[in-house]
C-alpha cells in the first residue's frame, strides 16, 4: 500500500477519532518508507498513550502523531505543549523499562495538515528529537 | 569513558582540569558536574550545536565530570575540552588523543579567544602535553618556550588534526621585539626642570620610587608620563612575567616591549590596587609589575589604600588572602606619586599667594605616613616656571632616547654585576648582598659616618640611600660608590621645604 492510496475522501463524514486513526495509519506508512522499523502502536500508559514506537538505526523513537484540518491557526507541531511532552517523557521511560531498552531514545512529532489544494491532500511536518535542549 | 585535559585559572596560575565524558542510553541530555559556574553549565548548548555543524549527532545521556571535583571552575574556556571529550567518546576522534584544550565555542564551530594563554602554556610545559588554543590566543601561547602548542580557528580544523587528516602548524616560540616608538610627551618637550629630569633618570636607571611635589600646572603629570619613554625595554623574563599577569586578567598583550605604565585614579579602592575579589584577581600593583605605578594626587587617595602599598613596595610581591584562598602575585613596581605642596596648591610658589592655614597643610600631608615616605627614595620638588621663562627657554633639552641610552647602559652594568644573585636592578638589592658587594668607597663610608647622625636616617632609609647612590655611580660609570654619589642621593631624600 502506498501513501498516496490513503486519501481522505470526505472530511466532514469523519469523527475526530477516525481522523486520528487515519493519521496514525498514514504516519506508520510514511515512517516505514523512511526506513524505520515500526515496533508498536498505541501503547497505553497512565500518563497517556504513545502513538507509534519505532526503531531508527540504533535509536528507539517514540512518535507522537498530530492531525489538523486546514484553516486552523495552530500548526500540528505547535499543538504539542510542554505538558504533553512531559507526559511523553514519562510514558517513554516506562516503555524503556518494559522493553529493557538500554540504548539512546528520542521523541519525535509528526504533524499532518489536511490541505485540499495539495496533490496528496495533506502536508507533512516531521520534527525529530523534540526534547533537544530541554533537558 | 573518555578523558582529556582542560584548565581553569586561579589568579595567574592555570590549574589542570580532567574532563571525563561518559555516554549512556536514554533521552538526549548533557549534564555537567564538578563545581562548574554558570558559563560552563551553559556550554552544553554551544557544544551541542557546534558539534552539530560537523555532522556529529549526539544521542543518549552524556555525563561530563570536571575533576578535581572540589575545585571551583570558571569561564567558557572549558567549552573546547568538553566538546573534544564528547567527540572522543562518540568515536569521532581516535581513542589515543590527549592534550590540553582551551577555548570558547561559537555556535558555528569557530573558536573564540579566552583569557589565560600564558598561564596555560606554562601548565602545558609542566605537564608535557600538547596545547590546543584558539587562534586569538596564539600570541600569548607562543611567548613560552618548549611548549608543543597549536592554534586553530575552528573546531573542524582541530578535529581534522586529531584524526590525522590534516596537520596543524606547530607554533614557534616568538617574543615581541623592542620597537622605537616616540612616547608622548618627550623629555625634550618639557622646558626647564633639569633637577627633576635628573631625578627621573636615576629612578629609571635603578627602578627607584619617586615623589613629585609642585604647584598646579608645574608639569608633575607630564614628567611622570615622560618617564615611560626613558625606561629600558622589558627583558625576555620580565616580559613573560608581565604578560602572564596581563593574560590572566584578559588584557591585550603588549606588542612592543614598553614597560607597563598604570596610572591609577584616586577614587580606586584597595582591592583594585592590591588585587582580590572572589576570584583573587591581580590588582593594579601587579599589572604594573616591572613597570610604573603612577599615583597622581596621592594625598586624595584613601588612607587605607596608601597604607596598603607599604608591604608590596618593600617586598616586590603581594599576597592576597580571602575566604576562597590566597595567592601571591609579583608586584615589583616603580612608584611615582605626585601631589601639590598644600591644599590650595601654591605653597612656596613664586607668583601666587598660598591661602592655606598651617593646620590645613598638616592635615593634607597627614595622609602620607612616615613609613610610606620612607619607602620613596627620590623626593623631587617641581618649581613652577614663569611665563617669561617658559617662552625664553628653547627646546634644546635632551630628548628621551638620549636619556634612555644612558639608562640602558646603567641597567646593563647592574644586570652584569648582580647576575649571580638573580637581581635585575639596584632597587631589588638585599642587605646581605649590599654589605658585601655594594662597593662603597672609604671616602663614602667616612662621609656617611660624619653626616649620618645629623640626618636621622632610619635603617631602611640608609640602605635606600646606598641603593640610590649605587645607581648614581652606575650612571656615571664608576665602580665605587663615592661621597659625591652619596651626597646626591641624600639630597633627594631631604624632604621638602616650601617657603611662604
Amino acid at each position: 500500500m502506498r501513501a498516496r492510496e490513503i486519501i481522505l475522501k470526505d472530511i466532514k463524514e469523519k469523527t475526530k477519532k477516525d481522523l486520528g486513526n487515519w493519521g496514525e495509519d498514514l504516519a506508520s506508512l510514511v515512517l516505514s518508507n523512511m526506513g524505520y522499523k515500526i515496533l508498536m502502536r498505541n501503547v497505553t500508559f497512565k500518563r497517556g498513550e504513545l502513538d507509534i514506537v519505532a526503531i531508527d538505526d540504533d535509536e528507539l523513537v517514540v512518535i507522537e502523531v498530530r492531525v489538523r484540518t486546514n484553516g486552523k491557526v495552530q500548526s500540528p507541531i505547535e499543538s504539542v505543549g510542554p505538558r504533553k511532552i512531559k507526559a511523553l517523557i514519562c510514558s517513554g521511560r516506562l516503555l524503556i523499562e518494559q522493553l529493557g531498552w538500554e540504548g539512546p531514545w528520542r521523541i519525535d512529532i509528526l504533524g499532518i495538515t489536511l490541505d485540499a489544494s495539495n496533490a496528496d491532500g495533506y502536508d507533512l511536518e516531521y520534527v525529530k528529537d523534540v526534547t533537544l535542549g530541554m533537558i | 569513558m573518555s578523558c582529556i585535559y582542560g584548565l581553569t585559572l586561579r589568579g595567574i596560575d592555570a590549574l589542570p582540569v580532567e574532563v571525563e565524558v561518559c555516554l549512556t542510553g536514554g533521552l538526549f541530555s548533557i549534564s555537567i558536574v564538578g563545581l562548574a559556574d554558570t558559563a560552563i553549565k551553559e556550554s552544553r548548548e554551544r557544544v551541542r550545536i557546534s558539534l552539530g555543524t560537523l555532522g556529529i549527532k549526539l544521542k543518549g545521556h552524556i555525563s561530563v565530570n570536571l575533576a578535581p571535583a572540589d575545585l571551583p571552575k570558571e569561564g567558557a574556556l572549558l567549552d573546547l575540552p568538553i566538546a573534544v571529550g564528547i567527540a572522543k567518546e562518540v568515536g569521532f576522534i581516535p581513542e589515543g588523543v590527549n592534550g590540553i584544550f582551551m577555548g570558547e565555542l561559537a555556535l558555528d564551530g569557530r573558536l573564540r579567544k579566552v583569557r589565560g594563554g600564558v598561564p596555560a602554556a606554562f601548565l602545558a610545559r609542566q605537564l608535557g602535553l600538547p596545547l590546543f588554543v584558539p587562534w586569538g590566543n596564539v600570541a600569548d601561547v607562543s611567548m613560552v618556550q618548549e611548549v608543543e602548542a597549536y592554534g586553530c580557528s575552528n573546531i573542524g580544523e582541530l578535529f581534522c588534526h586529531l584524526r590525522g587528516e590534516k596537520t596543524l602548524q606547530k607554533l614557534d616560540f616568538t617574543l615581541p621585539q623592542a620597537k622605537e616608538i616616540a612616547v608622548e610627551p618627550d623629555f625634550a618637550d618639557i622646558k626647564g626642570q633639569a633637577a627633576a629630569k635628573r631625578g627621573l633618570e636615576i629612578a629609571a636607571a635603578g627602578h627607584h620610587n619617586v615623589f613629585l611635589v609642585g604647584a598646579p600646572g608645574s608639569g608633575k603629570t607630564m614628567l611622570a608620563k615622560a618617564l615611560r619613554g626613558i625606561l629600558p625595554p622589558l627583558s625576555d623574563d620580565e616580559l613573560i612575567e608581565a604578560m602572564r599577569i596581563r593574560s590572566a586578567r584578559g588584557l591585550p598583550l603588549e606588542t612592543d616591549r614598553f614597560r607597563p605604565f598604570r596610572s591609577v585614579h584616586h577614587t580606586s579602592s584597595a582591592v583594585a590596587i592590591c588585587g582580590g575579589g572572589i576570584d583573587l584577581k591581580p590588582g593594579e600593583l601587579s599589572l604594573a609589575h616591572r613597570g610604573v605605578l603612577f599615583l597622581d594626587e596621592i594625598t586624595e587617595f584613601r588612607r587605607d589604600v596608601i597604607e596598603a602599598l607599604r608591604q608590596p613596595l618593600e617586598d616586590g610581591c603581594i599576597t592576597v588572602s580571602r575566604a576562597s584562598g590566597s595567592a601571591t602575585y609579583p608586584a615589583s613596581v616603580l612608584l611615582i606619586a605626585a601631589c601639590n605642596p598644600c591644599p590650595c596648591g601654591y605653597l612656596g610658589d613664586t607668583v601666587k599667594e598660598c591661602t592655606c592655614s598651617p593646620g590645613d597643610i598638616d592635615r593634607y600631608f597627614k595622609k602620607l605616613s612616615g613609613p610610606i615616605l620612607d619607602r620613596i627614595d627620590l623626593h623631587l620638588q617641581i618649581p613652577r616656571l614663569t611665563p617669561e621663562e617658559l617662552l625664553e627657554l628653547d627646546s634644546d633639552a635632551e630628548n628621551s632616547s638620549a636619556i634612555r641610552y644612558r639608562v640602558m647602559r646603567a641597567r646593563s652594568i647592574q644586570l652584569e654585576r648582580w647576575r649571580h644573585f638573580g637581581i635585575k636592578c639596584n632597587a631589588e638589592l638585599t642587605e646581605r648582598i649590599m654589605k658585601k658587594y655594594l662597593g662603597l668607597s672609604k671616602d663614602g663610608r667616612a662621609f656617611l659616618k660624619s653626616i649620618g647622625a645629623s640626618l636621622r636616617l632610619t635603617g631602611r632609609g640608609l640602605s635606600r640611600v646606598l641603593k640610590v647612590a649605587r645607581t648614581i655611580a652606575d650612571l656615571a660609570g664608576d665602580k665605587a660608590v663615592k661621597d659625591s654619589h652619596l651626597a646626591e642621593a641624600l639630597a633627594y631624600r631631604g624632604g621638602f621645604s616650601f617657603e611662604r
